[in-house]
């Protein structure tokens, strides 16, 4: 009864928090108890007021009990909201603003919590001000009125200053000279420059780190966990998948570092297992496995360049059509059961189903073949663990290109192939597994085995190979007399220009089926064309 | 709605704009060509320059360290040349208006040479991360605390006062030291031609104390 009264309230006050806000798109939040989510800790927490998951925001009506004395409910449930849409409206904004946050928090704290922790701090001290600046907002009045630990009472102290609207916060009440030294530092701070938060979280970190390592030892002596925090804990439950892959895309760009984005993945890695994030093929995998960090960099990378990829007519349409007869068997699925010779009766030996077979002939219909890709991970060739790596960059934008057109790709990475320095992959659609592979690093000697390619190339029509190496091959001459037999559509990519790139292009620049391509830089990547033909002459568009 | 914070912000910027155009100014006199060598007569020189410009300056200790990370950003920075860089912070700390001045710089890049040269009576210095070389020269009664490892030729030339770094010490420390003392809470690397004073090694005196001779590499 008292929650639809609370809800009659919510739905009575959005309509004009959505004004003021300018319409954001958000679901009307609801009323709901909020449950901790730490181990150890069970029931409910009265001292959370709001909770944000993927844009749904619910009000904790313990804690709007809780602050009756002191506040009117719609007042708090106001303020509370005020702040939570100005999470989505302005700070972090997005994922990709509150990895770089984190990342540059942990840079000043060094661990993962304490980043954690500033990061949520600087956030809110960032909504709440915003609102105050441009919003009527009854956040102040919250705060007047919220229950305050050591560090609560400099941040409130610090709103005193920078709000100029006391707060009853006492200088006398502060602890020590020490603390008022804290917030005049962090008075200074730029909050409402979004292009230096980067910086200003730094700072930030810098100036309320003594105070937080000292709650932690207090927290530790004590035995028990600090408080919640009343306006809502910032994590990853804010954002949804989609706004997750978009902010890890981001990010990998941004920072094009692949140790920089390791690291905050890794620290991330729970709570993107818990959103369901980034497990492809969830048999046998499920949320036990561990994300790997440098895959998903590549991933999310290659998805910032897109490379075009030629397409050719296909021999076979790929249109499926009924071709022949053939008993029905109890099991065997429903959909293709020609009812007409079956007399109209499933049963066993008297119903037939439609065998379908592709459509033969040269249909007029371009489709986009299978793909090939032999990756070179010689010593040569960067390590794509430790640094980024064109080649791996570049092989995975191929492989976009191909999924992305419902072809599958194969993958032959090598190193010194004659004594084992590689690795196959058979045809497959499993984008992680192709990636997986591509980022694998053997670092030793140069040289296929194209014994291992036949099987891979052999009975199969129109397939595109993609060939990606420095041209450092000991059996150069040997790869070069092997394109010279086929007929597929090959690209080439070389990183770097040496003597090897240069005889490779003299040598196939006669072949009309052979692209080459160099990548001296990732600006380079978008400009390879999968599967061109040379201009002059193309067969296959004949007529 | 205008609130306290963006006058905050406001005056925080012209007050480093101020302190920024002096550097500039530093640099133009005494870095000719962007080179500038340490000896006594150009750190002189320097700092005479710096202190001219700084007391038109109304800022505070804070101010102090955003100046020493806006250093690294080229952007608002185009020159960082350690040795005029260090005179000039050095100006900067000793003409504040506060007693004691907290430099948080660990995670500043670079490590600024000279800091603390002439830190006057009365003045308490601290700065949290590691220094360069010639940290404390000159000191004049004033005490200078490193949270952090020094270089070389720390306390040279220094009256009075005190240094103390909590890691370790390069070489030719307290070269031509007058007075005071420097206290160390790592390892002294090497001493330099000490004419009095004391250093301590670990709470232990090594000057004066068994013989040591300058620059002992052990």
């Amino acid at each position: 009864m008292e929650e639809q009264n609370l809800q009659a309230i919510i739905e009575e006050i959005w309509p004009r928090l959505k004004k003021k806000h300018l319409y954001p798109e958000i679901p009307m939040p609801q009323i709901g108890k909020i449950t901790e989510s730490t181990e150890g800790e069970s029931g409910k927490d009265e001292g959370v007021g709001l909770e944000m998951k993927q844009k749904q925001m619910t009000i904790n009506p313990d804690f709007l009990d809780l602050m009756k004395n002191k506040m009117p409910e719609r007042k708090v449930m106001e303020a509370l909201l005020d702040h939570g849409i100005t999470h989505y409206t302005f700070c972090p904004w997005d994922f990709h603003t509150h990895l770089m946050l984190y990342a540059e928090a942990k840079k000043v704290m060094g661990d993962k919590e304490s980043a954690k922790q500033v990061a949520n701090y600087f956030i809110d001290v960032i909504a709440d001000t915003h609102c105050v600046k441009k919003r009527s907002t009854e956040i102040p009045e919250l705060h007047r009125n919220l229950k305050k630990g050591k560090v609560e009472e400099v941040i409130a102290s610090l709103y005193q200053k920078i709000w100029g609207i006391h707060l009853g916060i006492e200088s006398s009440k502060l602890s020590g000279k020490s603390h008022e030294e804290v917030v005049r530092r962090l008075a200074r701070i730029p909050y409402m420059d979004r292009s230096r938060w980067q910086e200003s979280i730094k700072k930030f970190a810098r100036s309320i780190k003594p105070l937080l390592v000292a709650e932690q030892k207090e927290q530790e002596g004590g035995g028990g966990k600090g408080e919640s925090n009343p306006q809502g804990e910032h994590d990853l439950t804010h954002y949804s998948s989609e706004e997750i892959d978009h902010g890890l895309r981001d990010y990998a760009k941004k920072t094009m570092g692949l140790s920089e984005f390791r690291d905050v993945v890794e620290d991330f890695s729970d709570e993107l297992k818990e959103a369901g994030y980034g497990m492809e093929g969830g048999m046998g995998r499920g949320r036990g496995a561990p994300i790997d960090a440098d895959v998903l960099f590549y991933m999310k990378l290659s998805e910032n360049y897109s490379i075009p990829l030629r397409k050719v007519s296909m021999d076979e349409k790929g249109v499926l059509h009924p071709h022949s007869h053939t008993p029905w068997e109890v099991g065997s699925p429903f959909q293709d059961i020609d009812i007409w010779t079956s007399f109209g009766k499933i049963m066993p030996g008297i119903t037939q189903t439609w065998k379908k077979r592709e459509g033969k002939g040269r249909g007029k219909m371009e489709g986009t073949p299978d793909c090939l890709i032999v990756i070179d991970s010689s010593g040569s060739m960067i390590n794509p663990r430790k640094n980024l790596s064109y080649a791996v960059l570049g092989a995975a934008c191929a492989t976009n290109a191909y999924l992305r057109n419902d072809s599958k790709v194969a993958v032959y990475n090598f190193s010194d192939a004659p004594m084992g320095g590689k690795d196959i992959l058979n045809y497959t659609d499993k984008k992680e597994e192709i990636y997986r592979t591509l980022c694998k690093y053997f670092g030793g000697g140069t040289a296929l085995d194209l014994e291992d390619l036949i099987p891979l190339i052999k009975g199969r029509k129109n397939l595109d190979l993609f060939i990606i190496t420095d041209m450092k091959i000991t059996n150069l001459e040997a790869l070069i007399g092997f394109f010279g037999q086929i007929q597929n559509r090959i690209t080439a990519v070389h990183i770097g220009e040496n003597p090897y790139a240069a005889r490779f292009e003299k040598a196939v620049e006669k072949r009309r089926n052979i692209n080459i391509f160099t990548v001296k830089r990732k600006e380079d990547i978008p400009h390879i064309v999968l599967g061109t033909i040379r201009e002059y002459f193309n067969p296959t568009h004949k007529g | 709605m205008d609130i306290p914070l963006d006058q905050i912000v406001q005056s925080t910027e012209v007050v480093m704009d101020k302190i920024r155009w002096g550097y500039e100014k530093l640099l133009e006199e005494e870095a000719k060509e962007l080179v500038w060598m340490v000896q006594y007569n150009t750190i002189i020189k320097a700092y005479e320059v710096a202190e001219r410009y700084i007391k038109e300056i109304d800022y505070s200790a804070e101010d102090i360290e955003d100046f020493c990370f806006a250093l690294e950003n080229t952007h608002k920075i185009p020159y960082l040349i350690p040795g005029p860089a260090g005179v000039y912070i050095s100006a900067l700390c000793n003409y504040a208006e506060e007693e004691e001045i907290v430099l948080k710089l660990s995670e500043l890049k670079t490590e600024i040479n000279l800091i603390g040269f002439r830190l006057p009576k009365g003045k308490r210095l601290l700065v949290e991360g590691d220094t360069g070389d010639f940290t404390g020269i000159g000191i004049e009664g004033g005490e200078l605390v490193v949270e952090g490892n020094a270089k070389n030729w720390t306390g040279a030339g220094m009256r009075s006062g005190k240094i103390l770094v909590k890691k370790n010490i390069g070489l030719h420390t307290g070269e031509w030291m007058m007075g005071g003392e420097i206290y160390v809470g790592g390892r002294v690397r090497g001493l330099g031609n000490i004419v009095e004073g004391k250093v301590f090694e670990r709470d232990k005196l090594v000057y004066p104390g068994k013989a040591r001779y300058p620059n002992l590499y052990y």
